[in-house]
């Protein structure tokens, strides 16, 4: 009788010290790129828009520590921490923001586009919503191939009420789709409180209407995010579908690059000092004797140097030329 | 002499951990708080209580009670209590918001507290409430401290308690705690305490029972789910024994005992057991070496250093608990809702004219 109980491992899963070098050192990297990005772009040199992960980053990591290269993601506006967290070069990631032609995708997308299928990032994408379709078109591939592999989709606040979140979370339901739907609820709209624009307590709630699990979690604390997407994962792979989780957290700059901010009081100011995720996870790691503070140090060197280096071969390197304009694309005349 | 005024609490966070993805753990949304707050002020308006005290947060639970006082909620509702709701200079969504909250309702002189959550809910409430009489709703089915029951009956029984209708010493049962003192803190555990090889709080909830080492418990019902479900079904303790247990625990293939355990709604897992004995007053138990975390009521909480111990005592000075099926046992006794005709108290009722 006994053998038809679920046992559990008699080890918790933990991480070793090699992974938590690992998760801090993808956090530290996009803080890191994030804050040049920041200073970069009040210089008047980057094209287009930017949208800052700055104060996110325990969210892509601590889901993407799960994945291999063969598992997706997609992507949104706000991408650049969902690409370093899933192993994209962040120097042609620097050059793409700055439209070079070592960039990512060639200097021709900027940082709403950025997308490298070697690592499986499907794409960072400007169309609010578009994510989650996507993310069920990769996960139907992956189901019918019968490959384990699973999509994680990232959308904010917003997305979760855009059509196409819900019809996907529907039909992702349906399939029994290997999707992990993340909503990285950070509170804004650009400037609307979600309190006032999401017609539920929780985004998380909305799961019960499709037939699958909700959780919310802490965004700021790396571990609690790593748990808990272990377990969506681990459902997802092992055929048992969909998963919407709800990760609550705080974005450190504007909505773009430019926004006065008037909408919101001394939140960021709080969110800094009490929460932020690499100050919890250093204090965590530390404290119980799990890493020494000098091997953390030398990773915050380490990514501050590949950040400068980063933005220094950026602004050296060339612009695409008009030999460019008729590559990657489906159609040439 | 009792007083006419009640406080209700209700966590809004409450009720969306991991649990709904690693067990069957149920869901309660806050509107249905929302409508289980609405009972209690039906029920606390029918027995004469007078105000309600009532706890206000950002995920909407309030703002409910105040759109179903109506159009005018200043003017209340004649059926209810006037309803007055706790406000706090600023949220942090955290157990503080619940102290601050409860601090303000015994400042308002309540003669009972009612707070609808699980047992982290609880366990803030009781720990700010001091001698107020409380009565623990469970939103969910997750719970060992809060009672799954009805808020009208709730609210019946908590009336009547803070209105002093009833006797104190039959209703009103002073429960064991256990106190937890670890490095720089100490907290309270209603139900259980318990040391984890995990690394972090993580996602606050217990589910992998693999890495546990120690377990102590107040009391162990073999009917309970969660931890103390363990003891529960080898060892049992009765509330009011004036004893915990602590159990040392290890991988059921080298335990001498093994217990199949409801530790999570949906989740019966093999716990394995080296050794038992009771937590007497008076005599801590020291938890830990070789860091860890410390879970409270089976949340994860105090996260210890490598070289920290934690001192377990077992207290009698928990909260003092509303027993709602005696409350009304008493109630329907001395017939306090009832209304007969003048000196008609005795078996084979009604005596009026309309009987044949
Ligand atoms: C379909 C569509 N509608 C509107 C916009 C304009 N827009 C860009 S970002 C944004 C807000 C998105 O908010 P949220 O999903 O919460 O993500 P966050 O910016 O907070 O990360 C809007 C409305 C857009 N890009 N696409
Ligand atoms: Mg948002």
């Amino acid at each position: 009788m006994s053998d038809t109980l679920e046992h559990r491992s008699a080890e918790p899963a933990e991480l070793s010290a090699d992974q938590l070098l690992d998760a801090y050192r993808r956090m530290r990297t996009i803080r890191a790129f994030e804050d040049r990005v920041h200073e970069e772009f009040a210089t008047g040199d980057i094209p287009g828009f930017v949208h800052l992960y700055a104060g996110e980053e325990a969210s892509a990591v601590g889901i993407c520590m799960h994945l291999d290269d063969g598992d997706t993601i997609a992507s949104t506006h706000r991408g650049h921490g969902h690409c370093i967290a899933k192993g994209v070069d962040p120097k042609p990631m620097m050059a793409e923001i700055f439209g070079r032609r070592t960039g990512t995708c060639h200097g021709k997308g900027g940082s709403m586009h950025i997308a490298d299928l070697s690592k499986g990032m499907l794409g960072a994408n400007g169309i609010v919503g578009a994510g989650a379709p996507l993310a069920c078109g990769r996960a139907l591939a992956a189901k019918l191939a019968g490959n384990g592999e699973v999509c994680v989709v990232f959308f904010g606040d917003g997305a979760s009420n855009q059509g196409t979140t819900l019809e996907a979370l529907n039909l992702a339901s349906v399939w029994q789709l290997p999707v992990i739907f993340v909503a990285e609820n950070n509170g804004y709209a650009e400037t609307t409180a979600s309190s006032w624009s999401v017609a539920a307590d929780n985004i998380a709630d909305r799961a019960d209407g499709f037939g699958m699990p909700g959780v919310i979690v802490d965004g700021f604390d790396f571990f609690a995010v790593w748990e808990v997407a272990r377990e969506a994962v681990t459902r997802a792979r092992r055929g048992d579908g969909p998963t919407l989780m709800e990760v609550k957290l705080t974005r450190y700059y504007g909505h773009f690059e430019g926004d006065q901010q008037t909408y919101r009081g001394d939140e960021v100011e709080r969110a800094r000092r009490d929460f932020d995720c690499l100050k919890w996870f250093r204090t965590r790691v530390t404290t119980n004797g799990m890493l020494d503070a000098a091997a953390l140090d030398t990773i915050d060197a380490e990514a501050a140097a590949l950040i400068d280096d980063a933005v220094a071969e950026a602004r050296s390197a060339p612009l695409p030329g008009r030999e460019d304009l008729e590559t990657d694309v489906y159609a040439t005349y | 002499m009792g007083s006419s005024a009640v406080g209700i609490v209700a966590n809004p966070l409450a009720g969306r951990d991991v649990r709904r993805l690693v067990a069957q753990a149920s869901v309660f949304p806050n509107s249905e708080k929302a409508k289980m707050i609405q009972r209690l002020l039906a029920a606390l308006g029918a027995v004469g209580v007078t105000d309600a005290f009532v706890s206000t947060d950002v995920g909407g639970i309030s703002a409910a009670v105040l759109r179903s006082l109506g159009p005018d909620p200043a003017a209340g509702r004649p059926e209810w209590p006037t309803v007055h709701f706790v406000e706090l200079e600023r949220y942090s969504s955290t157990a503080a918001d619940t102290a601050e909250l409860v601090g303000a309702m015994m400042g308002a002189g309540v003669g009972a507290i009612v707070c609808l959550g699980g047992d982290g809910t609880a366990r803030a409430v009781a720990a700010s409430c001091g001698d107020t009489p409380l009565l623990a709703l469970s939103t969910g089915t997750n719970n060992v401290f809060p009672e799954v029951r009805e808020a009208t009956v709730a609210g019946l029984a908590a009336g009547l308690v803070a209105q002093g209708a009833v006797d104190a010493t039959t209703v009103l049962e002073r429960d064991a705690r256990l106190e937890v003192i670890a490095h720089s803190r100490v907290e309270t555990a209603l139900v259980d305490v318990c040391l984890t090889r995990a690394a972090s709080r993580g996602a606050r909830a217990l589910w992998d029972v693999g890495g546990l080492t120690e377990l102590a418990c107040v009391f162990a019902r073999p009917d309970a789910i969660g931890l103390s479900s363990i003891p529960g079904l080898l060892c049992p303790v009765p509330r009011g024994a004036g004893h915990g247990v602590v159990l040392r625990l290890v991988p059921p293939r080298s335990a001498p005992a093994v217990v199949r355990a409801p530790i999570a709604p949906g989740l019966v897992v093999e716990v394995g057991v080296a050794s038992w004995e009771h937590l007497h007053r008076g005599r801590p138990h020291m938890m830990g070496t070789g860091g860890g975390v410390v879970a409270l009521d089976g949340e994860r909480e105090i996260e210890l250093d490598a070289s920290e111990r934690v001192q377990v005592r077992f207290c009698t000075d928990g909260p003092v608990r509303i027993d709602p099926s005696a409350t009304l046992a008493e109630a329907a006794q001395r017939r306090l809702l009832c209304t007969l005709p003048a000196g008609a108290y005795g078996p084979g009722l009604p005596p009026s004219n309309d009987t044949p």
